[in-house]
């Protein structure tokens, strides 16, 4: 139990907080509280403190507050708290017994948890600034050995620690199973436990105790059930059991914590799943086309097994766009149509991005666009199907562009009509020089005339670029992420306790809070406020219940 | 028409409103006034006006533009700032007896961001720009939303902490020099860095090492309710960004460099949270973690659109 000074008027024993108990060098103000008790009772100065043992950690990593009671008498033997561990059956025995207690403990430690998180958020820090999955040439290049970074980095380090794929390298897994690892150990060793102690109705019997609580008040003329009364009103579990009260609110806030960690836990797994588990692929399909999904989904990991929905097939009835009004895409669909083994449709949908077909545990995903032809009339004659070709991309801005051989085919130097195209909205024609000849929009059936050919847009064939997946982890990631989000919602909750000490006819309050430290003296004077005062005249009971 | 002009006079007027308040602030640091009440009350308003102009700043855009305000750098800042004047109101409206030290952290920084926002840098994002089709989802609106008001309380609570450390340091730097002559000075140093509030409490009988005691202890609580608050929309802002990347892209996590360095944001709250567990390393050392968070946050937020690159891209812009 650690103290603190608190701002209170009562006159305070003065204890630092301290890990080992060090003569403190300036208490010449060192007032030793007098019990104000009729019994004849020994002076008692309560000291607490946590021992570290030298041996470190005796008891699975906890720390158990040892209490030294200086009395005029003889120290009563408390062997309650100083626990012998059993002899095992076999000192052998008793070492692989011990084994694994000790690897929890080391698993456990704190400052080790702190320092895994430092260096996965230092290794992904590396990982964003080195750039990922280049070729080997790349890394000679950028990280020569005869100009080192910070006169030792070179492209020895990158490509040997595998900082190249650095969220697939062995150290970066590594660190992060030995962060699960810790998270597993602190969960057992430590917070459940916590529970345990936490759930208990701890009923402190003396005043000063109470008085040394972070926010302790008096009420005089006033009896401990009205407290309870108010403290119930206000949501308080309250517990009485005769002059002493007991009342706690938000419990949850102390069990929240160790949901986060295995909500964390339940995240790794899905990942693991996901990582090793999963189908991935994709392709490029013109309108009026099909594959296989088999043909396409290739496995990531050991533990990918195809399923029955792989034989499915997909046909892509129609590729097409929307547009605003300034010209720029807005939304990209594809109506796509499932068939299965023995040709019957088992599913059509209207795919768009944002909005992807789901079907026997495969997902499809529209994530590009891409031109596949041109349809074209020529001189009454057709129609042809041109190729488009993607030109140079800027980003996101996209160029296709086909040609239309004029005259002497056979010839090096052919000339003709050259076609560009940004979407499938309008097509750009240029003549035999390259001068601008004129827009057409595929749907208009306008004819152009160019260098003496008539030429007609019939249509602009578009393919869609379609993602397929298949992640068995992805029902426990979710979980996982719920879950994440629900309890660190509850860990914001403020674990409240108050106890209370009736004292002849003064009432000692005292509470402690682990989080909202800084409104509860608040909210505790507004309680105090409520509880009415008892005038002198309707006291009927003998002041015999005096703490001690 | 009539909203772009509706818009143009609101953020004027919501920077003219917050530049007022700062003075105001400024002059009673400076020039000591702190008695006159009649000015924090102002300044108390002024920070409600600024509030309700942002707020009309962005439903004017929302309604002219027809999506959420939350597109691209521009938005996403006067979002920002609209955070931090939340968070400054929210304070207001709960804790009115006290005088609320918060509003010397959130007043600046509302107009800083503000300020960058519509300074000259970023001209060309004024107008509401089109939504691209990976944009046009529901999840737009939670995801985005949630990350940029947890930056805003991550970044309040580091500013709390950071204005902690510079209390602590510069009593440690009055106590060594008043030791001069104790021998073990730079032992001094560690044994008041683990036990800082110990060595304060030693001199609380002066009155004012005991406000600043006090100052401390409040902007410590203060500094660690708020970071929790800014976790859990940041915890929430990640996770639903992950769920949105699942329905978009086909996969939960990409490596992304935002998505990263969101993650190690994320990760150094955590250890922040860690090192309060242990009372030993309370006090100033999770302040410094906080300030390591305040730079992360920064980068993850600016420093990464700055690289143009990966699934963020709509983010990013370059100073011209």
């Amino acid at each position: 139990m650690e103290t603190l000074l608190n701002p209170s008027k009562t006159p305070n024993l003065f204890i630092p907080k301290t890990h080992l108990f060090k003569p403190y060098f300036l208490h010449s103000n060192f007032n030793p509280q007098p019990h104000s008790s009729f019994n004849r009772r020994p002076l008692s100065i309560t000291i607490t403190c946590k021992v570290k043992t030298s041996q470190g950690r005796k008891n699975d990593g906890k720390n158990i507050s040892k209490k030294i009671v200086l009395t005029d008498s003889a120290p009563e033997l408390s062997n309650e708290e100083i626990k012998a561990k059993p002899k095992g059956g076999g000192k052998a025995w008793g070492v692989i017994k011990k084994f694994p207690k000790r690897v929890l403990a080391i698993l456990s430690n704190l400052p080790l948890a702190i320092g895994e998180m430092f260096t996965v958020a230092g290794l992904m820090a590396l990982g964003t600034a080195i750039d990922q999955g280049e070729s080997p040439e790349y890394y000679f290049q950028k990280y020569p050995e005869e100009n080192p970074i910070f006169g030792f980095f070179t492209w020895r380090w990158v490509l040997t620690l595998g900082f190249d794929h650095m969220f697939s390298s062995p150290v970066f897994l590594g660190t992060l199973i030995l962060l699960g690892t810790s998270l597993m150990a602190c969960t057992y060793t430590t917070q459940i436990p916590l529970v345990k102690v936490a759930r208990r109705w701890s009923f402190l019997q003396s005043a000063d105790s109470i008085r040394k609580q972070e926010f302790s008040d008096t009420l005089p003329q006033a009896s401990v059930s009205d407290l309870g009364v108010i403290l119930m009103g206000a949501g308080y579990e309250v517990f009485l059991k005769g002059p002493s009260l007991y009342a706690f609110k938000g419990l949850a806030g102390r069990f929240a914590p160790i949901g986060v960690h295995l909500a964390m836990l339940l995240i790794m797994a899905g990942g693991t799943l996901s990582a090793t588990g999963s189908f991935r692929g994709s392709v490029t399909v013109p309108q009026g086309l099909n594959f296989v999904m088999g043909d396409v989904l290739g496995p990531t990991g050991f533990l990918s097994t195809p399923t029955e929905a792989f034989n499915t097939e997909v046909h892509v009835n129609k590729f097409y766009m929307d547009y605003y009004d300034s010209g720029e895409v807005s939304q990209f669909h594809t109506d796509l149509s499932l068939f299965d083994m023995n040709g019957k449709e088992v599913m059509r949908k209207t795919l768009s991005v944002n909005d992807p077909l789901r079907y026997g545990g495969i997902t499809i995903y529209q994530t590009d666009w891409s031109f596949s032809a041109l349809q074209i009339l020529k001189d009454g004659e057709g129609p042809f199907n041109l190729a488009m070709a993607p030109l140079t991309i800027n980003g996101d801005k996209k160029l296709f562009g086909t040609f239309l051989p004029v005259g002497d085919t056979d010839s090096s130097n052919v000339k003709g009509i050259s076609m560009l195209a940004r979407d499938l909205q309008s097509i750009v024609l240029y003549d035999k020089q390259g001068k601008f000849a004129g827009v057409r929009r595929p749907n208009s059936k306008l004819p152009i005339e160019i260098d003496g050919t008539k030429i007609v847009i019939v249509d602009a064939i578009g393919s869609s670029g379609l993602d397929l997946k298949t992640d068995p982890g992805v029902p426990a990631v979710y979980a996982g992420f719920g879950a994440l989000m629900l309890t660190t919602c509850i860990s914001y909750l403020s674990h409240a306790q108050i106890w209370a000490l009736q004292d002849g006819t003064t009432v000692i309050v005292g509470g402690k809070t682990n989080r909202a430290k800084a409104e509860f003296p608040d909210e505790m004077n507004r309680l105090l406020d409520q509880v009415p005062e008892i005038v002198e005249s309707s006291i009927s009971k003998k002041p015999d219940n005096i703490g001690g | 028409m009539i909203f772009s002009t509706l818009e143009h006079i609101l953020t004027h007027i919501s920077f003219s409103v917050v530049s007022i308040v700062i003075t105001i602030h400024f002059l009673t640091l400076f020039l000591l006034v702190d008695e006159v009440v009649g000015l924090y009350d102002s300044s108390e308003k002024g920070m409600i006006v600024t509030f309700f102009c942002i707020t009309g700043l962005l439903v004017t855009r929302w309604i002219y533009s027809g999506h959420f305000p939350l597109s691209d750098l521009y938005e996403s800042l006067i979002f920002l700032s609209w955070g931090f004047s939340l968070i400054h109101m929210v304070s207001y409206l709960k804790f009115k007896k006290h005088k609320n030290n918060l509003s010397a952290i959130t007043a600046p920084s509302a107009i800083f961001t503000q300020g960058f926002a519509t300074s000259g840098l970023l001209t060309k994002m004024h107008q509401s720009a089109i939504l691209a089709p990976a944009l046009q989802s529901q999840w737009l609106m939670m995801h985005v939303s949630m990350m940029v008001l947890g930056y805003a309380a991550l970044l309040c609570g580091s500013l709390l902490s950071v204005a902690l450390l510079v209390i602590t340091i510069r009593k440690a730097i009055k106590i060594i020099g008043e030791n001069n002559n104790f021998a073990f000075s730079f032992g001094k140093i560690q044994y008041m860095n683990e036990r800082s509030n110990v060595l304060l409490n030693t001199y609380f009988l002066s009155s004012k090492n005991y406000y600043r005691y006090q100052l401390t202890q409040q902007l410590d609580r203060w500094s660690y309710r708020i970071i929790s608050l800014g976790f859990i929309f940041l915890t929430i802002g990640i996770l639903s960004g992950a769920v949105w990347a699942n329905e978009a892209w086909g996969s939960y996590w990409n490596w992304d460099p935002k998505e990263t360095w969101a993650f190690i944001t994320w990760t150094i709250f955590a250890i922040y949270f860690h090192t309060r567990t242990n009372t030993n390393l309370e006090g100033v050392n999770s302040a410094l973690v906080v300030s390591m968070g305040f730079l992360i946050i920064w980068i993850c937020y600016f420093g990464v659109n700055l690289l143009g690159i990966g699934l963020h891209s709509y983010g990013s812009f370059t100073l011209n």
